[in-house]
C-alpha cells in the first residue's frame, strides 16, 4: 500500500506555457482519487507528470517510497495506462500482458515460469482467460481495456494511474471496467489515480476528487463537496442539477435551458471562451 | 578526290611489286582492323616523309599539309611512340596519363572523355588519340584540327603499322622504320633464347586483383603466345567477354600454373608476396616454384616502343619455369 | 512457444543446408564425396580417407569455405541489424544503410582506392568500417542526439530524416571523387555492388569479434525492443530508458552493419527481407525475430553467394545483384502467402 503526495507541481509545455501550476494533492494508501476537470484543464498531464514521465518542478513522494531511485524501481510500484495505449495488433493478448513484467526481468530479459504465473493470473482477474492467444487487432474496446488493465496489473504495483479508462467504451463496458478496478483496489490494497471525463460515475467510484480548471486546482474533496452546481456551471459552463444518490453520491443531471432563455447566459459564457485544447 | 603526289605514287608501286624495306619512300602495311596505311612523297628525304601526306588512321584517311609542330598527344602510347621516332620536339601537350619518357609535357588533358576546348587551347595542328570519345573527331574538324585516332593494337603487326604512320605523319618516317626494325629484332632475340615452344607451361595473366584475365587471343595473350604458351583463360572464354574473361580464384587454383604475370603492380599493389599470401594459392605451381611476375602497369598494357621489354620479362619468366 | 521453437528449428536446418551446399559447389570441380569426406575428418577424432588431392583439399579449405562461412557471417549480420533498426524505428521498411552508414562506408571506401591505393587492398575493409561507424553517428548527432520530442516518436522521425540528409550528403562527395578519378570507377564500383571473392579465413577471425559483440548485445535487446514498441511514455512507465535501449541497439546494429561492409562491399536488399521472412515465421516479437533473421540472414546469403559465383562460373556476380534478383520474388511469394504483418 502507497500514499502519493504531491506538492506545488507545475509542468510546462515549451515556451514557458504552464498545462499544471501550483498543484499539491495527497491521495491515501487503498484511496481512489478522480481528476476532473474541462478540455484543456491539465488532467493528462498531471498524471504523465505524477508518473515520472513529464519533467515539472515541484516534488511527488510516496509513502513508503520505492526501493531505489531508478525509473525501474519506480516501474515496480507504480503503473501507469495511457489515454489511448499503443496496442500492436499482432502481438497475442498473453504476450502483451507479459510485458507487465519488464521491472522484474533481469538484463537478459527473459521472464521465467513465475513471471508467466503472474501474467495469468492478472489476465484471470480480468476475465481474460479464454483471450490468451488472440491478437490485440481483433480484441474489441472493452476487451483491449481490459488487456491494458491487465498489463498494469502484472507490475504488481502499490499505486495505479489511469488516464481515461472509459473514454471509449459504452456504458455496459464502462460500468464493468471500474467496477473491475473497484474490486482490484480493494483486493490488493491499490491507490487509484485516474482521470475520468463523466462526473457521476467519478463521484459514484472515487472516494476523493479533484478538480482542475486551466491548469489549477479549482477544487478539492469529497464528491458532494467538490461536485455542486454552483461550481458546475463556474468551471464547465455547463447547466446541471445535482441530487444524491442511495449512497450519498452526488449524481449529475444536465439540464436543457428553458424557453425562457434563462439559462441561455451560461451557454454564452462558454462560447466567448473559445475552443480548448485537449490535454 | 584530286590528284596527288601520293595517288600517283601509289599507282606506281603498283608497278613495281617489289618492297624495299630500307627506302622509307612509300611504306604500306597489309589491312588490318586499324586500317592503318600511309602513303607519302616519292623521294625518300632526310626526316624520311614529304608534305603534303595522307594516311589513313582508325577514323579514315588524314591528310597533313606540313609537319606538325604543334601536337597534342591523348594516348599514352602514343606519346611514347612518338618521342620514340624523334617527333618529341613537336609535342606540346600530352594527357595527365602519358608519363614516359621523363619530363614530357604532360597537363590535365583527359584521353578518356576528351575535351575539344580544352584540347584547342594549345593550339595544335594534330591531335592523336586512341578513341574518338565524346564526339571528338568531328568538333575538331569544324576548326579544322586534324585527329589520328590510333586505338588499341590487336596483333603487333598493328603496333608497328601505328609506329610508322606516326613516323610518316610527323616528318619522321626514317626513325620510324628503324624504330620497328630495332623492335622486331629484339623480340626476335629474346624468343629465339627462350625458345618458342613451350605448350607444357601454362600461364594466367592478371588485370587486377577482381581476376579479370587475358586469353591466349588478346594482343597481350599473342605477345606471351609466342613462346607457346598455354593460357589457362582460353577454356572459359565466352564470346560475351571479348577476350577478357573473369575467372575466379577456384578456378585459377585448380589450373595451377605455371607462371602468374601481374599486370596490376602498380594500380592494385599486386605483387609476388601478396600472391603469395591469397588463400588457397600456396599450392599454385607459379607460386610454388617462385615464377610470380609483376609487371608494369604501363609496360604490360600499351603498344609502343617497349614491347620488347616486356618480352623480355616473359621471356625471363619462361626460362624460370621448369619443364614439366 | 512450441511455435518459436519450430521456426528456429527450420530456419537453423536451413542454415546448414545452404552451408553445405556451399561447401559442394564451385568454379573448381571438387568431388562432393572428398568434399564431405573432407569436412567429417576435420572434426577430432574422426578419420576418413578423403581420396582428394592435397590441391583440392587446399582449394576447399582455403578458398571455399572461408567464403562460405563468411557468407554466413555477413548475412547474419545484416539481418539481424536489419531487425535491430526496425524495431528501433518501429518501420519495417528500414534497414542498417539508412542512417549514413552505407554512404559513410562507400565514400570512405572511395577515398582509399582513389588516395590510398598505395597501400593495397588493406585500406579498403579499415576505411569502411570507419566511414559506416562515422556516417552513423554524424546522423545521430545532426539530429540532436535521437532525442525524443514531446510526446512519443517524434525523436525517430527525426533521427531517420538526419541519417537521410547525411547519407545523400556523403553519397554526393563519393560521386564527385569518382567523376574526378575515372580511372579508379570499376575498383570502386565493383566494391559497391559486394563481393566475397577475397575471403579468407584471416577476414573470418578478423571479423569475428566485432561480429560476435555486435550481435551478442542485439539479441540481449530483444524483449526491449517489444517494450518500446508500446511507445516511449509506456515503456518509460515500464522502467526502460528508451533513449538510451535506441542508442545501444543503434550503436550495434551499426557495429553489425560496418563490420559486414568491410568485409564485403554493400549488399542491399537483405536487411530489410529477412526480418520480414522471419516476423512471418515466427510472429512480432523481437526476442524471436533477432535470432531467427539471424539464422536465416546466414542461410540466405550463403546460398546468394553459391549462386553468384556458380552461374556464370568462373566468373563472378556481383553478390548485391543476386540478392536483389533472387531475394525478390521470394519476397513477393512470401508476402502474398502469409498473413499480414502490420507494424
Amino acid at each position: 500500500m502507497s500514499g502519493l503526495t504531491a506538492t506545488d507541481l507545475r509542468v510546462e509545455l515549451g515556451r514557458g506555457f504552464a498545462a499544471v501550476d501550483g498543484v499539491s494533492l495527497r491521495v491515501e494508501a487503498g484511496c481512489w482519487l478522480a481528476v476532473i476537470g474541462p478540455n484543456g484543464a491539465g488532467k493528462s498531464t498531471l498524471l504523465k507528470a505524477l508518473a515520472g514521465l513529464l519533467p515539472y518542478q515541484g516534488t511527488v513522494t510516496l509513502d513508503p517510497a520505492p526501493a531505489g531511485r531508478t525509473r525501474r524501481d519506480l516501474a515496480r510500484v507504480l503503473a501507469y495506462v495511457a489515454q489511448q495505449p499503443t496496442l500492436p495488433p499482432d502481438v497475442p493478448v498473453r504476450e502483451y500482458v507479459l510485458l507487465g513484467r519488464t521491472p522484474y526481468l533481469g538484463y537478459l530479459g527473459n521472464p521465467g515460469r513465475r513471471d508467466r504465473e503472474i501474467a495469468d493470473g492478472a489476465m484471470a482477474r480480468l476475465e481474460l482467460d479464454g483471450l490468451a492467444g488472440r491478437r490485440l487487432g481483433t480484441l474489441s474496446g472493452g476487451e483491449r481495456q481490459r488487456v491494458t488493465l491487465a498489463r498494469a496489473l502484472a507490475q504488481q504495483p502499490r499505486v495505479l494511474l489511469l488516464d481515461e479508462p472509459t473514454s471509449a467504451l459504452d456504458l455496459g463496458h464502462q460500468q464493468q471496467v471500474l467496477e473491475l478496478v473497484d474490486r482490484l483496489r480493494l483486493d490488493d490494497g491499490l491507490t487509484v489515480i485516474s482521470t475520468l471525463h463523466d462526473l457521476t460515475a467519478a463521484a459514484q467510484y472515487a472516494e476523493r476528487l479533484l478538480l482542475l480548471d486551466r491548469g489549477r486546482v479549482a477544487a478539492a474533496g469529497t464528491p458532494a463537496e467538490v461536485l455542486t452546481a454552483a461550481r458546475v456551471r463556474e468551471v464547465y459552463h455547463a447547466v446541471v442539477s445535482v441530487n444524491p444518490d442511495s449512497d450519498g453520491r452526488p449524481a449529475l443531471t444536465p439540464v436543457r435551458p428553458r424557453d425562457d432563455g434563462s439559462h441561455a447566459d451560461a451557454l454564452s459564457t462558454l462560447r466567448d471562451d473559445g475552443p480548448r485544447e485537449n490535454t | 578526290m584530286r590528284l596527288t603526289r601520293s595517288t600517283r605514287c601509289t599507282a606506281a608501286l603498283a608497278a613495281i611489286p617489289l618492297l624495299a624495306l630500307g627506302l622509307a619512300a612509300c611504306s604500306s602495311s597489309s589491312a588490318q582492323s586499324t586500317g592503318a596505311t600511309s602513303s607519302s612523297g616519292a623521294a625518300a628525304n632526310s626526316g624520311g616523309s614529304r608534305f603534303p601526306v595522307t594516311v589513313t588512321a582508325a577514323d579514315g584517311k588524314v591528310t597533313l599539309s606540313q609537319a606538325p609542330s604543334r601536337i597534342v598527344s591523348l594516348s599514352p602510347t602514343s606519346t611514347e611512340d612518338l618521342y620514340a621516332i624523334g617527333a618529341g620536339k613537336q609535342v606540346v601537350a600530352v594527357d595527365k596519363d602519358s608519363d614516359y619518357p621523363s619530363g614530357v609535357p604532360k597537363t590535365s588533358l583527359d584521353g578518356i572523355t576528351p575535351n575539344a576546348e580544352a584540347i584547342l587551347k594549345y593550339s595544335p595542328d594534330l591531335v592523336i588519340a586512341y578513341a574518338d570519345s565524346n564526339g571528338l573527331v568531328a568538333d575538331l574538324k569544324k576548326v579544322g584540327v586534324p585527329v589520328l585516332i590510333e586505338p588499341s593494337a590487336t596483333t603487333l603487326d598493328d603496333a608497328y603499322a601505328q609506329i610508322e604512320q606516326l613516323g610518316a605523319a610527323t616528318g619522321h618516317a626514317t626513325t620510324a622504320a628503324g624504330t620497328v626494325t630495332s623492335m622486331k629484332s629484339q623480340i626476335a632475340t629474346a624468343v629465339k633464347q627462350a625458345g618458342a615452344k613451350h605448350s607444357d607451361l601454362s600461364y594466367y595473366w592478371e588485370l587486377d586483383p577482381t581476376f579479370y584475365s587475358a586469353t591466349s587471343s588478346t594482343f597481350i595473350g599473342q605477345i606471351a603466345g609466342l613462346f607457346g604458351l598455354k593460357n589457362i583463360a582460353d577454356k572459359v572464354d565466352k564470346a560475351a567477354d571479348g577476350g577478357y574473361p573473369q575467372l575466379s580464384s577456384e578456378y585459377i587454383a585448380q589450373s595451377s600454373p605455371s607462371i602468374v604475370f601481374l599486370a596490376d603492380t602498380v594500380c592494385c599493389s599486386a605483387n609476388a608476396a601478396s600472391v603469395t599470401a591469397r588463400p588457397g594459392w600456396s599450392g599454385i605451381t607459379a607460386v610454388k616454384v617462385d615464377d610470380v611476375v609483376g609487371l608494369n602497369d604501363d609496360v604490360a598494357s600499351r603498344w609502343g616502343p617497349r614491347l620488347p621489354e616486356l618480352v623480355d620479362e616473359i621471356a625471363a619468366a619462361v626460362e624460370k619455369a621448369p619443364a614439366q | 512457444m512450441s511455435r518459436a521453437i519450430r521456426a528456429l528449428t527450420v530456419a537453423a536446418v536451413f542454415l546448414i543446408a545452404a552451408a553445405l551446399l556451399g561447401a559442394l559447389v564451385g568454379a573448381a570441380d571438387l568431388n562432393p564425396w572428398g568434399v564431405l569426406a573432407t569436412l567429417l575428418d576435420r572434426i577430432p577424432f574422426v578419420h576418413l580417407a578423403t581420396g582428394m588431392s592435397q590441391l583440392d583439399q587446399n582449394i576447399l579449405i582455403q578458398i571455399r569455405l572461408p567464403r562460405v562461412v563468411l557468407a554466413l557471417l555477413v548475412g547474419a549480420l545484416l539481418s539481424v541489424a536489419g531487425a535491430g533498426y526496425q524495431g528501433v524505428f518501429r518501420n519495417a521498411l528500414v534497414d542498417s544503410g539508412m542512417l549514413g552508414s552505407s554512404a559513410g562506408a562507400g565514400l570512405a571506401a572511395t577515398i582509399a582506392i582513389v588516395f590510398l591505393g598505395g597501400l593495397g587492398t588493406a585500406a579498403v575493409p579499415i576505411a569502411a568500417f570507419l566511414g559506416a561507424l562515422a556516417g552513423v553517428s554524424v546522423s545521430w548527432f545532426a539530429s540532436g542526439g535521437g532525442r525524443q520530442a514531446v510526446g512519443d516518436g517524434g525523436g525517430t522521425s527525426t533521427l531517420l530524416l538526419s541519417g537521410v540528409a547525411v547519407g545523400m550528403f556523403l553519397t554526393a562527395a563519393q560521386t564527385y571523387l569518382m567523376q574526378r578519378n575515372s580511372q579508379d570507377l570499376q575498383q570502386v564500383y565493383s566494391w559497391m555492388l559486394g563481393s566475397m571473392a577475397a575471403a579468407s579465413w584471416t577476414q573470418v577471425t578478423e571479423a569475428l569479434p566485432y561480429a560476435a559483440v555486435s550481435i551478442l548485445v542485439l539479441l540481449v535487446h530483444g524483449r526491449r525492443l517489444d517494450v518500446l514498441a508500446l511507445g516511449d511514455d509506456e515503456a518509460h512507465s515500464l522502467g526502460l530508458n528508451a533513449r538510451r535501449t535506441r542508442l545501444v541497439v543503434i550503436a550495434a546494429a551499426s557495429l553489425a552493419a560496418a563490420t559486414a561492409v568491410a568485409v564485403s562491399g554493400l549488399i542491399g536488399f537483405v536487411g530489410i527481407v529477412v526480418p520480414h521472412v522471419a516476423r512471418r515465421l515466427g510472429g512480432p516479437s523481437y526476442a524471436l525475430v533477432l535470432p531467427l533473421s539471424l539464422l536465416i540472414g546466414g542461410a540466405f546469403l550463403s546460398l546468394a553467394d553459391t549462386v553468384a559465383r556458380t552461374a556464370l562460373s568462373p566468373a563472378e556476380l556481383p553478390i548485391g545483384v543476386v540478392t536483389a534478383a533472387v531475394g525478390a520474388p521470394v519476397f513477393i511469394a512470401i508476402l502474398r502467402r502469409t498473413q499480414p504483418v502490420r507494424e
